[in-house]
């Protein structure tokens, strides 16, 4: 097992390593991790609250009202999202206020051809 | 919470490989490369968990190669399973508990089903409201070929007691901080159905990871979920398992409900068998067609039932015609089904399959909504631009 921490420190091990070899500007995904979630004031914490155990697609293709928000986000508290009590309420205002019922779908990637 | 060293080393190389095509201009989701051996082309509902589903420009076989079939999982597969120290285990209401190596069930006699695998919530995205879950279009759903002995055989081993009612999978899924495991039950009458296996293979080779190697169980008819993938664990119980994927998980409301409305999960019952359906797989939905003649084709399935009859209106549903059903059949397994059409002129068209099956069930016109989104099975429709 790979503690996250660590993960991150030799992610960013071997990109510094990678750009130093190909010359390669690092700015997206990797480095930055707010990369997956649209900006808003909580995303760096929703960020680090949600993705512990998935990905945000998984969350990024919901279409849900508040309420409903409401019940998933207090879901993944009791199955050990760790959230702190105080910004409870603004993931669920971030995250109602980014993927609401009204939003077209989200266009899904495809699983890419070997490199 | 801990990254296995799986996840690192499928998201590391996918980044890097992403990094080649990054462009400022990418939207903020989806912009990173997601790379599954053996499953290129497959939509990516998710990367981790992994949800894939199948693009329907590939349903063009009774059969789905391993490469085209969906994979569900509710949380991270099994990291390390090593099927030389993989047990079998059976317990509960039994006079002989068992542990079964790969090699001692390999032994066993083995039997072949034919069946359609589809997830209780394939369908999901096109619920209104819309609901909370994995958004499934058309294809989380599959055909093949599943071998392994069947479950009463080794039920009958281990000696089931009369208090013996249900019979509990459970599965090596790792489970992240404090999730419920993946544990569900089907009733004794199913599990010791002289169909229900324990599949160790798919289309006649050895299950694939994703699949549940060493072994998974093979509940023919039913919601995937049934089908516990990396079965490590069979108990036999003298009531139906409680827990999480059993209540409120994969539940179905006793009575219709107002879409969007709050169910009391006392008010329900658990999902079992799949609902008659079918799918049009081509034309692909919003696609601009440059010639009048139209191949429209598609599958249809309904659990334990057999279709028998697939209608289709290229018109919004003012007029339907039978479709040519496929040779190809077997109990618990889709037909293909296909029809030429030639659309009178230019323009738009809304094409509508509606599948009957031997039970007297019809597709119906809108699916009866409930608060997961599953069992969707309304009439399926495309809409095309035909423009020659
Ligand atoms: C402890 C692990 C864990 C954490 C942390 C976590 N989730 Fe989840 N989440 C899961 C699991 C497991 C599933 C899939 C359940 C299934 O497929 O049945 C899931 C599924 C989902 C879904 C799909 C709908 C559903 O209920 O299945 C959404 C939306 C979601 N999570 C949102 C979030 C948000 C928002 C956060 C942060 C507040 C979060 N998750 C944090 C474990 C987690």
């Amino acid at each position: 097992m790979l503690r996250r921490r660590e993960f991150h420190v030799l992610v960013a091990f071997c990109a510094a390593i990678f750009c130093g070899l190909f010359g390669f500007v690092w700015t997206t995904r990797v480095s930055a991790q707010s990369a997956d979630l649209p900006p808003g004031p909580i995303q760096s914490k929703v960020q680090t609250a949600c993705m512990e155990c998935h990905d945000a697609r998984i969350i990024v293709q919901q279409r849900l009202s508040k309420k409903a928000w409401t019940k998933e986000v207090d879901k993944m508290i009791k199955w050990g999202a760790v959230v702190d009590p105080k910004d409870r309420d603004a993931f669920i205002d971030y995250l109602s206020l980014n993927f609401p019922p009204d939003k077209p779908p989200e266009p899904m990637p495809r699983v890419s051809a070997k490199k | 919470m801990a990254t296995t060293r799986r996840d690192f080393l499928r998201i590391v190389p996918s980044a890097l490989a992403g990094a080649s095509v990054l462009h400022p201009a990418l939207s903020w989701a989806g912009s990173d490369e997601v790379y599954v051996p053996g499953k290129e082309g497959m939509i990516v509902r998710s990367a981790r968990f992994l949800d894939l589903e199948m693009p329907m420009e590939v349903l063009k076989t009774w059969i789905t190669p391993g490469p085209h079939f969906f994979v569900r999982n509710h949380m991270h597969e099994p990291s390390t399973l090593d099927a030389s120290t993989w047990a079998l285990t059976i317990s509960g209401e039994v006079e002989n508990p068992l542990a079964l190596s790969l090699a001692d069930l390999k032994k066993l006699e083995s039997h072949t089903v034919i069946n359609t695998l589809e997830c209780a919530g394939n369908g999901r995205a096109f619920q209104q409201p819309h609901v909370p879950g994995v958004q499934w279009e058309r294809g989380a759903v599959g055909t093949a070929r599943f071998s392994g002995p069947r479950l009463r055989d080794l039920l009958h081993r281990a000696g089931v007691k009369s208090t013996g009612k249900h019979v509990m999978f459970r599965g090596l899924d790792e489970v992240p901080g404090k999730v419920p495991a993946f544990i569900r039950s089907i009733p004794i009458e199913k599990a010791t159905d002289a169909d229900t296996l324990v599949a160790l293979e798919m289309n006649s080779a050895p299950l694939a990871k994703h699949h549940g190697f060493p072994a998974r169980a093979l509940v023919p008819g039913w919601i995937g979920a049934a089908s516990c993938k990396w079965l490590t664990e069979i108990k036999v119980l003298d009531k139906e398992f409680e827990g999480n994927f059993m209540k409120p998980g994969y539940r179905f409301p006793n009575q219709p409900v107002q879409p969007g409305a709050d169910v009391n999960p006392d008010d329900t019952h658990p999902i079992t068998a799949l609902s008659v359906k079918s799918i049009i797989a081509a034309p692909i939905a919003n696609a601009t067609l440059r010639s009048r003649a139209v191949h429209i084709q598609g599958a249809a399935w309904a659990g334990e039932a057999d279709i028998t009859r697939v209608d289709l209106s290229t018109d919004g549903g003012s007029t339907w015609q039978p479709v040519q059903l496929g040779r190809e059949q077997s109990k618990y397994a889709w037909r293909l089904w296909s029809y030429s059409w030639h659309a009178p002129r230019s323009g738009e068209y809304t094409i509508l399959s509606r599948a009957t099956d031997s039970q007297g069930r019809a597709q119906p016109a809108s699916a009866a909504w409930n608060p997961s989104g599953y069992l969707y099975n309304a009439i399926d429709q495309v809409k095309i631009h035909v423009e020659t």
